[in-house]
C-alpha cells in the first residue's frame, strides 16, 4: 500500500512539475543573466567614471527589430575587447508588444532598446527611457539633421533617444527605362522634370496614354502620404484634432494622379511594388534610402543600373531609434555605446557598408563631394539627399501622430480609389479618430 | 464502510495538473482582463480606476456593433456551404464503392493542415487588384476588361474571407461526418433495403436523424470557433469603411495596435457576451427538437 501511495504521489508530482517547465526554466535563465550583468556592472562603472578614456568592460543587452545591429555591436566590441554586446533580435511588427511588456514587467529588460519612428512616439514621454540630455547626450547630437535630433526628443525637450541615421527619401529610376520614357537618365534634368505634382500629373498622363496603360510614371497616389507627412502640420494641437488645410490640395491630386492613370495602384513593399520596381513597368518608385535591398542584385548585376532624382518636397520614410532602460545597471556602459553610435567613425562605416545616410550633418558633409558607391556608379546620391533632409521640419514625435496619420491614409486612400468628395473622407475620417482616441477634441 | 467507491484524495493530485495550468495560463488571465477593463491603462502609465466607463463607451462603439454584425455575416457566408458541402462530400466518401475514397478524403483535409495566416496571405494575394491572379485569369478569358477591385467592395471582400474559412474547415467537418456515418449500425441500412427504401429514402430518414448528434456537435463548434474569427481574415484587411473586420479582429486593434488596453479588455468582455448569447441560442434551439 505504501509503495502504491508513494508511486501516485510522485507521479503527480512529476507531472504538475513538467508542466511548470516551461516557465520554470525561463525564470532560471532570466535569473542568470541579471547576475552575470549585475556582476559586470561594477567595472562597466569603473571604466566610465574614469573618462571614457580606459578600457571599457561588461555586458551589454540590446533589442532590436533590425539585424544590422548586429554589425554595430561587433564594430563596438572590435574597438572594445572588455565588452560583449549581446543583440537580441524580434523581427516583426510584434516586437512593440514584447518590448512593452518587458518594460511593464520589469523582468528580463535589455540595456539599450531600439525605437521604430512608426512608434517612437508612444514610449518618448514614458517613464521607461533615459534621460540622455542629463548625461550630456545634448553635445552627441549638436551637428545632427535637425529632424533626425528632434525625434529622439521628449515633449520636455530632453534628450531621450538617438539615431544613428537619417532615411531620405527620393525617385529611385531603371536609367534604360528613364531614356526610354523621360528622354533622359541625368538625375538633375529628371529633377527638373517632375518637380511639381502638376508636372507629374501631365507627365504621367501622358506616359499613360503613349503605353497603352502599361507603363506608369510612379507607384501609387498613396505615395503622397509619405511625402507629405511630414511636410504638413501636426495631427493633434492642444489636444485638439488639426487637419492641415494642405491636405486638400494634396487630396485632389492625389485624385488627379488616379484619375490620369498616372499612378500603378500598387501599394509601397507590396510584391506587385517590388516587382514593378524591379522589372520597370514604373519609372519612378519614391522610397527612402535604405529600401534599396528590395531591388534584386543577385552578382551585381544591377549595380550601375538605377539612379535617384527628387521628388516635388523633400521626404522621409523610418528610422530607428535607440535609448537607454532608465532603471539600466549598465547605464554608463549604454551610454557609451549610444555614443559610438552617434559618433562620425561608425557612421561613416555605416555610409560605406550599407548605404544607409548618415544622421550626423558632419558625415554628410565630409563626404558630400567625394561619396560614390558601386550600386549607383558614378551618381553622387548623398548630395541631393543631404539637401533635402536639411530642409525637413524638425517636429517631434507625439503619441498620436502615426496613428492619426494611418487614419487618414486609410480614409483618403478610400476617397481616391472610390472618386469621394474630400468632405465625405473627413467625415469618415473624424469618425475613425473620435472613435480611437476619444480624449481627443474633434469638430 | 458505507460505500465501497474508494474516495481517497489522491485522484485530485492526478487532475491538478490541468487545473493548475488552468488557473495560471486561463482563469488568471481572464480575472486580470476584468480587472483591467474597469481600468484606463496604455501600457505606459500605471491604471487608474475609472469604473464603467469602458463599459459605457462599448455601449455606444458603432464600430464594435459593425463589427458583431460583420462576423455574423462572414461566419454564416462560410459555414452554410462549408456545412452542405462536408455533408455531401461525406455522404459520397461514405458510399462503398467510391474508387480512391481514401484519397480524396486526405485531400478534401489538407486545407485544415495549413495555418489561418498563410491562407490569408495566399488568397490576398491572389485577389489583389493589380497583380492578383484571379484578375490575371479573368482578364485573360475575357469576363472583365478592366481589374476587379475586390477588398474595395464590402461584399467581395466578406465573400472572400469567408471563402477562405470555408476552404480550410470543410475537410475537417468532412471527416467529422464521415465519422458519425459510420457509426450508424449497419442493421439499421439492412432492415430499410428490406423493406424496399430508396436511396433518397435512406438517407432522409435513416441517415440524417441519426447524424443529428454530430450535426449539434460541427453547429456548436462552428457558432463559437466563428465568433472568434481573426487570423485570415486580419490578413486580408479590414475591407472598404471596416466592412470586413470581425470582432476579435477590433480586440486586437484596440488593445495591442493602439495600446488601448482598458478597452481592450472591455471589448474582449463584449465579445464573451455576444459569444455566450449565441451559444446559448444554439443550445435551446438543439434541446427544443428533442
Amino acid at each position: 500500500m505504501k509503495t502504491r501511495k508513494w508511486l501516485t504521489m510522485a507521479t503527480s508530482v512529476v507531472l504538475a512539475a513538467s508542466l511548470m517547465a516551461g516557465c520554470g526554466n525561463n525564470g532560471n535563465n532570466n535569473s542568470a543573466a541579471g547576475d552575470a550583468s549585475n556582476s559586470n556592472n561594477g567595472s562597466a562603472n569603473t571604466g566610465a567614471s574614469n573618462g571614457g578614456t580606459k578600457e571599457l568592460s561588461g555586458k551589454l543587452v540590446i533589442w532590436t527589430f533590425f539585424d544590422q545591429v548586429k554589425d554595430m555591436a561587433d564594430q563596438f566590441e572590435a574597438k572594445n575587447p572588455g565588452v560583449t554586446v549581446e543583440v537580441k533580435m524580434f523581427p516583426g511588427d510584434q516586437y512593440q508588444t514584447k518590448l512593452l511588456t518587458a518594460l511593464q514587467s520589469g523582468r528580463d529588460v535589455p540595456d539599450i532598446f531600439d525605437l521604430e519612428r512608426g512608434y517612437i512616439g508612444k514610449f518618448i514621454d514614458s517613464k521607461f527611457l533615459t534621460d540622455l540630455s542629463a548625461m550630456g547626450g545634448d553635445d552627441l547630437v549638436k551637428d545632427y539633421i535637425p529632424y533626425v535630433q528632434e525625434l529622439g526628443r521628449s515633449s520636455d525637450g530632453k534628450l531621450r533617444a538617438i539615431s544613428d541615421h537619417s532615411s531620405p527619401g527620393g525617385f529611385w529610376y531603371q536609367k534604360e527605362i528613364a531614356k526610354q520614357y523621360l528622354g533622359t537618365d541625368d538625375p538633375d534634368k529628371i529633377s527638373e522634370m517632375v518637380n511639381s505634382w502638376d508636372k507629374i500629373i501631365d507627365l504621367g498622363t501622358k506616359i499613360a496614354a503613349d503605353s497603352g496603360g502599361k507603363e506608369h510614371l510612379i507607384q501609387n497616389a498613396g505615395d503622397l502620404f509619405d511625402i507629405e507627412a511630414y511636410n504638413t502640420q501636426p495631427w493633434v494641437k492642444d489636444g485638439k484634432l488639426n487637419i492641415d488645410p494642405k491636405w486638400q490640395t494634396i487630396f485632389e491630386t492625389q485624385q488627379k494622379i488616379r484619375q490620369g492613370n498616372v499612378d500603378a495602384k500598387l501599394p509601397f513593399m507590396s510584391a506587385g511594388w517590388g516587382n514593378a520596381l524591379n522589372d520597370g513597368s514604373v519609372v519612378l518608385t519614391s522610397m527612402p534610402a535604405w529600401a534599396g535591398f528590395m531591388i534584386d542584385n543577385k552578382d551585381n548585376k544591377a549595380n550601375g543600373k538605377y539612379g535617384v532624382a527628387k521628388t516635388p518636397e523633400g521626404f522621409y520614410v523610418g528610422g530607428t531609434y535607440r535609448g537607454i532602460y532608465d532603471k539600466s545597471e549598465n547605464k554608463d556602459l549604454a551610454y557609451e555605446f549610444i555614443k559610438y553610435i552617434a559618433g562620425t567613425e561608425w557612421q561613416q562605416h555605416n555610409l560605406e557598408k550599407t548605404g544607409n545616410m548618415p544622421g550626423s550633418g558632419k558625415v554628410y558633409e565630409s563626404n558630400l563631394d567625394t561619396y560614390t558607391s558601386t550600386f549607383f556608379g558614378d551618381q553622387n546620391i548623398l548630395k541631393p539627399y543631404y539637401e533635402s533632409v536639411k530642409q525637413m521640419p524638425a517636429i517631434k514625435a507625439d503619441k498620436y501622430g502615426e496613428d492619426i496619420l494611418s487614419k487618414w491614409r486609410k480614409a483618403a486612400g478610400d476617397g481616391i480609389t472610390n472618386n469621394l468628395s474630400y468632405e465625405d473622407v473627413v467625415k469618415n475620417f473624424k469618425k475613425e479618430v473620435k472613435n480611437t482616441f476619444p480624449e481627443i477634441k474633434v469638430d | 464502510m458505507g460505500s465501497k467507491i474508494n474516495k481517497t484524495h489522491y485522484g485530485y493530485y492526478f487532475i491538478a495538473p490541468f487545473f493548475i495550468g488552468f488557473a495560471v495560463f486561463g482563469l488568471a488571465p481572464i480575472l486580470y482582463t476584468l480587472y483591467l477593463s474597469f481600468m484606463k491603462w496604455d501600457g505606459f502609465n500605471d491604471p487608474v480606476y475609472v469604473g464603467v466607463a469602458n463599459y459605457t463607451r462599448l455601449l455606444h462603439d458603432s464600430f464594435f456593433y459593425q463589427t458583431i454584425w460583420n462576423t455574423l455575416i462572414i461566419w454564416v457566408l462560410s459555414n452554410a456551404p462549408q456545412l452542405v458541402l462536408a455533408l455531401l462530400l461525406a455522404l459520397i466518401l461514405n458510399e462503398k464503392f467510391i474508387r480512391g475514397k481514401h484519397f480524396f478524403r486526405a485531400v478534401y483535409f489538407f486545407p485544415h493542415i495549413i495555418t489561418p495566416v498563410t491562407l490569408g496571405v495566399i488568397f490576398s494575394l491572389m485577389f489583389d487588384w493589380q497583380t492578383g491572379s484571379i484578375n490575371k485569369l479573368l482578364m485573360n478569358l475575357g469576363i472583365v476588361n478592366d481589374p476587379v477591385n475586390w477588398f474595395n467592395s464590402p461584399w467581395w471582400s466578406r465573400v472572400i474571407a469567408s471563402a477562405v474559412i470555408c476552404w480550410q474547415y470543410f475537410g475537417f467537418n468532412m471527416i467529422v461526418f464521415i465519422a458519425g456515418l459510420q457509426s450508424i449500425p449497419s442493421e439499421v441500412y439492412e432492415a430499410a433495403e428490406m423493406d424496399g427504401a430508396t436511396k433518397k429514402q435512406t438517407a432522409l430518414h435513416i441517415t440524417l436523424p441519426l447524424l443529428r448528434p454530430v450535426f449539434l456537435f460541427v453547429f456548436i463548434t462552428s457558432v463559437i470557433g466563428g465568433l472568434q474569427l481573426f487570423d485570415a481574415p486580419l490578413m486580408l484587411g479590414d475591407g472598404p469603411g471596416n466592412t470586413s473586420r470581425t470582432m476579435v479582429m477590433y480586440l486586437y486593434q484596440t488593445a495591442f495596435k493602439n495600446f488601448d488596453y482598458s478597452y481592450g479588455a472591455a471589448v474582449a468582455y463584449g465579445i464573451f457576451i455576444v459569444v455566450m448569447f449565441f451559444t446559448a441560442i444554439t443550445a435551446k434551439a438543439s434541446r427544443l427538437k428533442d
